[in-house]
């Protein structure tokens, strides 16, 4: 498939073509913004900014005002940035930048979205918008995707495709609920959780490279069964001990001095200890791939593992290692997710592993863009599931179509740009 | 030993497809039996008190198997005949509806798994993923009520016209992972596993805010198609079996599929496309044709299946509808892998998981265990028949005839 796709690609590849029109299309969208939504809103209406965090339980940042902004203007003034944005891409002919332009789009085009719902005196029930909430909540959301992503860099880097992350979160969730209910501790069970991820990583690790089956039907059954294991469980086992499943979660671990920063702290510095661990873990993973003799033998066995194997790297272990290590990561995103959504219920996970997997794509393969594609599809999730509570003439439905439908663009306006591992999801043998 | 025997013996041993399916369905229903015995409290309780006196270990595997025994001998009673029931209808003469029920559930939920199914293998044929066959369904389960229930026609031409319509929806579902993979390069696998969530808020969406919906209704619940539209059971309503003229559509998409398959000229450049892409490239077949032709039909085929469960058996369609353990889209990626993408194979494929998924049911009625342990059976079976070779290990089968499931999709393809 590879080759066939690679030969559609190069006749469809007409980098030029594809950049003007991704181009035009954010200057549209960006002509909307100040024509369609800004000028003439009509009697003058204001929207507010606060920054004040929802959750203080640790202490409140240092206060910041109000911001009253003239709805009409402001919206000109984005319309006007995503304008620019697309004249950007237009002008300098961006190849490669274009479609970090069309996720910044995405951005200021639903902050947009958020000023002119929420404009006073206007149809909006919530009169504000809570800057310092929306950073918090996308925040959460994107560190889940964040797990999520490094697990598919450990196993792709090394040639494994992991399409099982939305199996692993859930068992991660599962697991990760059930030890924290019945002991209170969340140590317990994380550990918990990179053992029930290990364990499935080692699932598609054997299968895959042991008996050498195709990855992504491999990984898309396992997915199957541990839903319907999950889902087994939760009637099974769940339902008549409620008790294994109270919903806690973990309280935050607020960091003195830092949280008192306004916005930046209650998003970065009062959050659980997932949050420090999943940015460890990325600055770990960033300089473990890329700086350590380890990475470099990762990288040969998922680039090109016959030559690996001539130098004496050992292919399969090296992929066993890297697969078990990825799935132990997505299940310490499953437990994460426990310990800031609480509780379990079979179709919690709703599809997020795969747009982890999709993130990953989008971040070339790599720690530092995984972290930047992860907070593009955290924040327009956050934005998307929120603007319900405003009162924008848009169904509920439509607006949770919004992540998946993000993540389909990407992935189309992405591919010719972005060059995976070249054994990524070959199987390897020696003879 | 006489030879006709050796000759049995020999095939089991030589480990063709048949013999690894029946085994991997061995290794499917010993790994559910170990998932009941490690989370059934009442064989745990056995267990836990197995050492405490001599009779007691013998108590606790009599619980064990008891338990187990319970559980499958549910499924099979559930799904294909209780034989005690079935000698009495024999016997008597009366009480056939509750002896052929069984049979009627499986037959009913295998129509829509056989259509779905195939629609799945059409594409694993060419080399590519359609994990979207769920959404596909339910676009055409949506679009099938709509023109059921908000058209007026004699039912000759209503009815292929509601299923048309399903054919369409499912259509549309599939033009969009096709013609985005030919024209963008978009891998197939994310597109159509993300539009499966977008296909199911776009049902609620239709469900909640259109005219599809129950008047008079807060709840998302669509109008019920009218009589004109339903596939009839086949024995009639009077007969209380499900059983419906969905038959007749399932046996012509098989049909239909040998033809495309084997004989038309689309169907080769699929194989060939599947096999080997360089070589379908070199001979001259459009890659890009072939690829949206065949996301074309398969989403046809899944729209078919949505549309033909909803017009066989519920007659309207809610929140529901294919969500979580229904989702007969996700059961027919199994499906098609177990049947090997063939027709045939897959006819028998959707029989024997339709027969697990009624007879859990049945088994959840019986015993309490949730029928989702259908789910991970069947999973297992397909685990197992993907990896032929550790089925070979684990029953020390001499030869290894049987070739890996192959389906040409490394990596993601850009």
């Amino acid at each position: 498939m590879t080759a066939l796709a690679a030969d559609a690609v190069a006749k469809v590849r007409q980098p030029l073509g594809r950049t003007q029109a991704i181009g035009w299309f954010v200057i549209v969208v960006g002509l909307f913004t100040v024509f369609g939504m800004g000028v003439g809103t009509g009697s003058a209406p204001r929207s507010t900014l606060t920054f004040t965090p929802i959750d203080v339980s640790h202490g409140a940042p240092w206060h910041l005002g109000n911001l009253t902004l003239p709805t009409e203007w402001t919206l000109v003034l984005l319309g006007a940035v995503i304008v620019g944005l697309g004249a950007e891409v237009l002008v300098r002919r961006l190849v490669k930048g274009a479609m970090v332009r069309v996720g910044l789009m995405a951005i200021v085009f639903l902050l947009a979205v958020l000023v002119w719902a929420s404009r006073q005196p206007g149809p909006s029930q919530v009169p504000f918008i809570n800057l310092t909430a929306i950073l918090v909540g996308s925040a959460a959301i994107t560190m889940i995707l964040i797990y999520g992503s490094l697990s598919g860099i450990l196993c792709e880097r090394a040639g494994v495709v992991n399409i099982a992350i939305e199996g692993q979160f859930l068992g991660g969730y599962l697991v990760g609920e059930m030890i924290d209910s019945a002991t209170n501790n969340w140590l317990l069970a994380t550990v918990g959780g990179v053992v029930i991820g290990a364990l499935m990583g080692w699932l598609l690790a054997f299968l895959a490279i042991r008996y050498l089956s195709d990855q992504i039907i491999v990984g898309v059954v396992i997915v199957t069964m541990f839903t319907g294991l999950a889902s087994y469980f939760n009637s099974w086992v769940l339902t008549p001990y409620p008790n294994l499943n109270n919903g806690n979660i973990a309280s935050n671990l607020a960091i003195p001095g830092l949280m008192k920063i306004p916005i930046i702290g209650p998003t970065f510095f009062d959050e659980t200890g997932y949050f420090y661990l999943m940015m460890g873990l990325v600055g770990l993973v960033s300089f473990g791939l890329f700086r350590t003799r380890w990475g470099l033998r990762v990288r040969a066995v998922g680039e090109h593992p016959q030559a690996a194997a001539s130098v004496g790297i050992s292919v399969e272990r090296t992929r066993y290692i890297n697969v078990i290590l990825g799935g132990a990561v997505a299940g310490v995103g499953g437990v994460a997710f426990a310990a800031i959504q609480g509780q379990f219920t079979p179709s919690i996970t709703s599809g997020f592993g795969y747009i982890a997997l999709a993130a990953m794509i989008f971040g070339r393969w790599r720690p530092s863009g995984a972290v930047a594609a992860c907070t593009l599809f955290g924040v327009s999730a956050y934005l998307a599931y929120n603007l319900q509570s405003y009162q924008v003439p848009i169904s509920t439905e439509i607006l949770l179509m919004f992540p998946y439908l993000i993540t389909i663009a990407v992935s189309a306006g992405l591919v010719g740009r972005v060059r995976p591992p070249a054994a990524d999801g070959i199987p390897y043998s020696r003879e | 030993m006489t030879s006709r025997t050796r000759g049995l013996w020999d095939r089991y041993r030589s480990a063709s497809p048949v013999t690894i399916a029946l085994l991997a369905l061995v290794l499917g229903l010993v790994v559910g039996a170990v998932i009941i015995v490690a989370t059934t409290p009442a064989i745990l309780n056995a267990w836990r008190g197995a050492f405490h006196s001599w009779g007691a270990p013998g108590h606790a595997l009599k619980v064990t198997f008891d338990n187990v025994g319970a559980a499958y001998r549910s499924i099979v009673t559930g799904s294909i005949v209780d034989p005690p029931q079935f000698w009495h209808s024999v016997t008597t003469g009366r009480g056939w509806t509750a002896s052929l029920t069984p049979l009627s559930e499986t037959l009913t939920y295998a129509i829509p798994l056989v259509i779905a199914s195939i629609a799945v293998g059409i594409t694993f044929q060419t080399g590519l993923f359609n994990i979207g066959a769920n959404g596909q369904a339910i676009l055409g389960g949506v679009t099938g009520v709509a023109v059921a229930t908000l058209v007026h026609l004699p039912t000759v031409i209503h009815l292929p016209l509601t299923l048309l319509a399903g054919i369409a929806g499912g259509v549309v579902g599939g033009a969009i992972p096709g013609l985005l993979k030919a024209y963008t390069g978009a891998h197939e696998v994310i597109v159509t596993l993300m539009f499966n969530y977008v296909a199911s808020y776009f049902m609620l969406f239709c469900l909640l805010s259109t005219p599809l919906q129950l008047p008079n209704q807060t709840n998302a619940i669509s109008r019920t198609m009218p009589g004109g539209t339903q596939l009839a059971p086949l024995f009639g309503t009077a007969s209380g079996l499900r059983v419906n003229y969905g038959i007749v559509v399932a046996l012509a998409v098989t049909v239909f599929a040998l033809w495309l398959l084997d004989r038309s000229s689309i169907g080769f450049e699929f194989r060939v496309t599947g096999a080997n892409p360089h070589a379908a490239r070199a001979s001259g077949i459009n890659a890009r044709r072939t690829l949206v032709t065949s996301f074309l039909i398969s989403g046809g085929l899944a729209g078919l299946a949505g549309v033909t469960w909803v017009a066989g058996t519920t007659h309207y369609i809610d929140q529901n509808f294919l969500q979580g353990s229904a989702g007969i889209g996700f059961t027919a990626i199994t499906v098609s892998l177990l049947g090997r993408n063939r027709p045939i194979g897959i006819v028998w494929g959707s029989l024997l998981f339709a027969a697990l998924e009624v007879g859990g049911s049945n088994m959840q009625a019986n015993t309490g265990i949730p029928y989702d342990l259908a789910t991970v059976i069947q999973s297992a079976i397909v685990i197992f028949v993907a990896t032929p070779v550790l089925v070979k290990e684990i029953f020390r089968l001499r030869a290894l005839r049987a070739e890996s499931v192959k389906v040409a999709t490394a990596g993601w393809g850009s």
